[in-house]
């Protein structure tokens, strides 16, 4: 569906500077319909691009272990190259955010997965995975990151390809919270300006798309 | 906006005309009303809309969750089934714990709002299509139903006079599902909509057209051109799309004769029982709880399709004990939806563009006319009626590339070229598809809710299997691979096109209001929303009620020339 479609796109593209002050208003306030301003925090203006990288930042959800297992993760997911990775774009933090809030099936599912990935490191190599080498590291994701053929993920915690599940539904928060992110924003080429019209189209000749 | 109104007393008068509603029908309303000299009281359920609360331009990273929200599920599990119901936005939308309704086991029904000053218009899809008598009058081309009493020619130049005003950007076709209207330029069609236009022609005579949409494509009426920023649903600073509280409602207020009264939660019709005629509307202060009436000499309800007829259920007199102007009994009968659920999607793997953050945002996809059941294609053997596509084609981002590392991040920027279809059917009125007044539920302001029993049928699932298998050889077509077919039966009320429940007619034993959408039973009391809608044709409504709005109001206001009122 195509409104579906440009909600989609719109959630990566488009954007830019607020272009008013924060009205000053707490943020989490409470929104009583008879007494809040009925307005979200987005239309107060609330700017939370600056709350994760507060100094003195503590998990909500995740305990140390788990944290310190999914940056590790996440930057073997998503590795600075020439532009910066998972890591610096603190998407450890935004996932604890995130799962803080959600239903506990959703919680529990996510803490199965990243289980699942200790579990296989302690059976492989005999540790858990943020203590493995690069390269150990490296080679056990290999073997979960391609789905063999054959097999579908089906959201249940048996069948042949289950460790291919873990490692897409792990991806997909990881690379979630990072194609969000400023960082990730800049990594798909935005430049920061909100509107790029006149919308051109297609300028080919008769068939001569490409 | 409240500044431009009148600030006596508004209860203080009795008004020529109470609207209820401040969405797109009712915005239409009170400027026709009230620019023809008419006072009118304008009740709006919420508060007032600024431009100061527009977000369209603000990145999601800036959003505390960025835009994926777990917490609107507490207050808003029903709206954030919406499509349109985010994080930035999401206080536009009821509370659903203030806005209950219920629905039998087994028929869930999803029931998405906004009350406030201009309602869904402001986070409408937009898209805009005319019927054609195809639609007005098929129940006589294939015995189902019933027919409009009204016909395309009696409805064409209200299409036009509302197009005009709106500005829908579109391109003629000649299409004989599909009217042509007055278009602004159409938008621009991308390489594979391109493709998939002229391969589809070829090869199936079917016509695939840029979509017809509520979206300024130049400076219009003093409204400035779409500049392609994306997500109109947020709200837009250049009022580039179609919504009331800048536009019709803007207007009634400039006219000096429309009194704005907000947070008027609308409970039911006050009747002066000896006249037969109702003499005002009892609302409920939406902070106060406080009650009160306002008083008038005629009751326009556009308050949507369901919560007019829901007003009209709870306005029960010792005369009309089952609903007023409800002596057919065919009063919250016949409600409608569009089908969707059906479609395909693919990749078109040969495309060679690269994906681009900085791309201007199209709000606009592309459209096929429904080609089933035609005069020229013959009967289908397994359904009656139809479905349009609305659909598009682009480059984006290859979020799904596999692996990871460094691979998967080049991946991702490399890009995908998607295209899609999917199906929106005509639902048809049925008897048993119904709303009812709920009588141990009721809303915050103590109104009793409605009770919603809605299904699709056969034949919807037929239309919605058909749409997948017809996509799919249209993505074909096109070159596409990768194809996903999706035959799915949405939940009724996900096409968010409610219609009927007041249907229009000629005879006072099968229907709620005649022809000029006057109730058949109470000569001043009007229902000029979706309700009036006598089959659900395919196309988006929301241009069709509103032209229904206007033709309707031409009328009323012809009788107040004649006081015949």
């Amino acid at each position: 569906m195509k409104r579906r479609e440009l909600l989609r796109a719109g959630a990566f593209a488009g954007a830019v500077v607020a272009l008013r002050p924060p009205m000053g208003q707490a943020q989490g306030q409470i929104q009583n319909p008879a007494q809040g301003s009925e307005l979200t925090p987005a239309q107060r203006g609330v700017d939370a691009a600056n709350d994760l990288a507060a100094p003195g930042w503590k998990p909500l959800f995740f305990d140390e272990h788990q944290n310190e297992t999914l940056i590790v993760l996440s930057d073997l997911i998503i590795p600075a190259t020439d532009t910066p990775g998972a890591k610096e774009a603190l998407v450890n933090r935004y996932i604890d955010l995130v799962l803080a809030a959600e239903k506990p099936e959703a919680q529990k599912a996510f803490l199965n997965s990243l289980s699942y990935l200790d579990g296989e490191s302690m059976r492989r190599y005999k540790a858990a995975f943020r203590y493995l080498k690069r390269e150990d590291q490296d080679d056990l994701l290999h073997t979960l990151a391609y789905a063999k053929a054959g097999s579908g993920w089906t959201g249940e915690a048996s069948g042949p390809d289950v460790g291919h599940g873990h490692f897409e539904s792990l991806k997909q928060r990881i690379a979630g919270a990072y194609y969000s992110s400023q960082i990730g924003e800049k990594e798909l080429g935005w430049d920061g300006a909100f509107a790029h019209g006149p919308y051109k189209g297609c300028d080919h000749a008769e068939g001569n798309h490409k | 906006m409240s500044g431009l109104f009148r600030l006596e007393d508004p209860l203080a008068q009795t008004y020529d005309v109470i609207v209820v509603g401040s969405g797109a029908t009712g915005g239409w309303a009170a400027k026709q009303m009230a620019e023809a000299g008419l006072k009118v009281a304008l009740l709006e359920a919420g508060r007032a809309v600024s431009p100061k609360e527009f977000t369209e331009h603000m990145p999601s990273y800036k959003l505390k969750y960025r835009d994926h929200s777990p917490e609107i599920a507490r207050t808003r599990p029903v709206q954030k089934q919406c499509y349109a119901c985010m994080e930035y936005n999401y206080e536009w939308f009821v509370n659903d714990l203030e806005n209950p309704y219920s629905t039998p086991q087994g028929k869930p029904f999803t029931w998405q709002r906004l009350r406030i000053l201009g309602g869904r218009s402001l986070v409408w899809g937009r898209q805009s299509y005319r019927m054609s008598d195809n639609d007005l009058k098929a129940a006589s081309r294939d015995g189902y139903g019933d027919d409009w009493p009204i016909s395309y020619a009696d409805l064409a130049p209200y299409y036009d006079l509302v197009e005009k005003y709106v500005g829908i950007t579109g391109a003629a076709e000649g299409n004989e599902m599909l009217p042509d209207g007055q278009f602004l330029p159409p938008m621009k069609m991308s390489c594979g909509e391109i493709l998939m236009r002229d391969r589809v022609k070829a090869k199936f005579g079917r016509t695939v057209t840029i979509g017809r949409a509520a979206v300024l494509t130049q400076n219009h009426n003093g409204r400035l051109g779409c500049h392609y920023c994306g997500p109109c649903e947020r709200g837009c600073s250049t009022f580039s799309y179609f919504s009331s509280p800048f536009t019709t409602v803007k207007d009634a207020a400039a006219s000096g004769n429309c009194t704005l009264i907000t947070n008027a939660v609308a409970s039911h019709v006050d009747m002066d029982n000896a006249a037969n005629k109702a003499r005002g509307v009892t609302y409920v202060d939406r902070l106060t709880r406080q009650v009160k009436e306002v008083r008038g000499k005629s009751v326009i309800l556009c308050a949507q399709a369901m919560e007019s007829t829901r007003i009209l259920l709870n306005s029960s007199t010792r005369e009309y004990p089952n609903g007023l102007a409800n002596s057919s009994g065919a009063l919250g009968h016949y409600l409608m939806d569009h089908v969707v659920g059906g479609g395909a999607y693919g990749k078109l793997p040969d495309m060679k563009t690269t994906a681009s953050a900085n791309e201007p945002q199209r709000p606009n996809g592309i459209y096929v006319p429904r080609f089933r059941n035609t005069p020229t294609s013959g009967k289908h053997s397994r359904f009656i009626r139809g479905y349009g596509f609305q659909g598009g084609a682009e480059m984006d981002f290859n979020f799904g590339a596999e692996g990871y590392g460094t691979t998967f991040k080049n991946a991702v920027k490399e890009g995908v070229y998607q295209i899609s279809l999917g199906g929106f059917g005509e639902s048809l009125a049925r008897w048993d598809n119904y709303v009812e007044i709920d009588k141990d539920l009721k809303d915050a302001w103590g109104i009793p809710a409605l009770r919603i029993s809605m299904t699709h049928g056969d034949n919807e699932a037929a239309l919605m299997e058909d749409a997948a298998a017809t996509a799919a050889e249209m993505l074909e077509a096109t070159g596409a691979k990768d194809i996903h077919l999706q035959a799915n039966v949405e939940m009724p009320g996900m096409a968010i096109h409610e219609l009927g429940t007041a249907r229009m007619g000629t005879d006072p034993k099968k229907s709620v209001v005649n022809p000029f959408n006057q109730t058949h039973d109470v000569k001043n009391v009007f229902v000029m929303d979706g309700a009036s809608f006598v089959s659900s044709a395919c196309q988006n409504p929301t241009l069709s009620m509103m032209a229904i709005t206007v033709r309707a109001c031409a009328n009323l206001i012809d009788r107040f020339r004649k006081n015949d009122v």
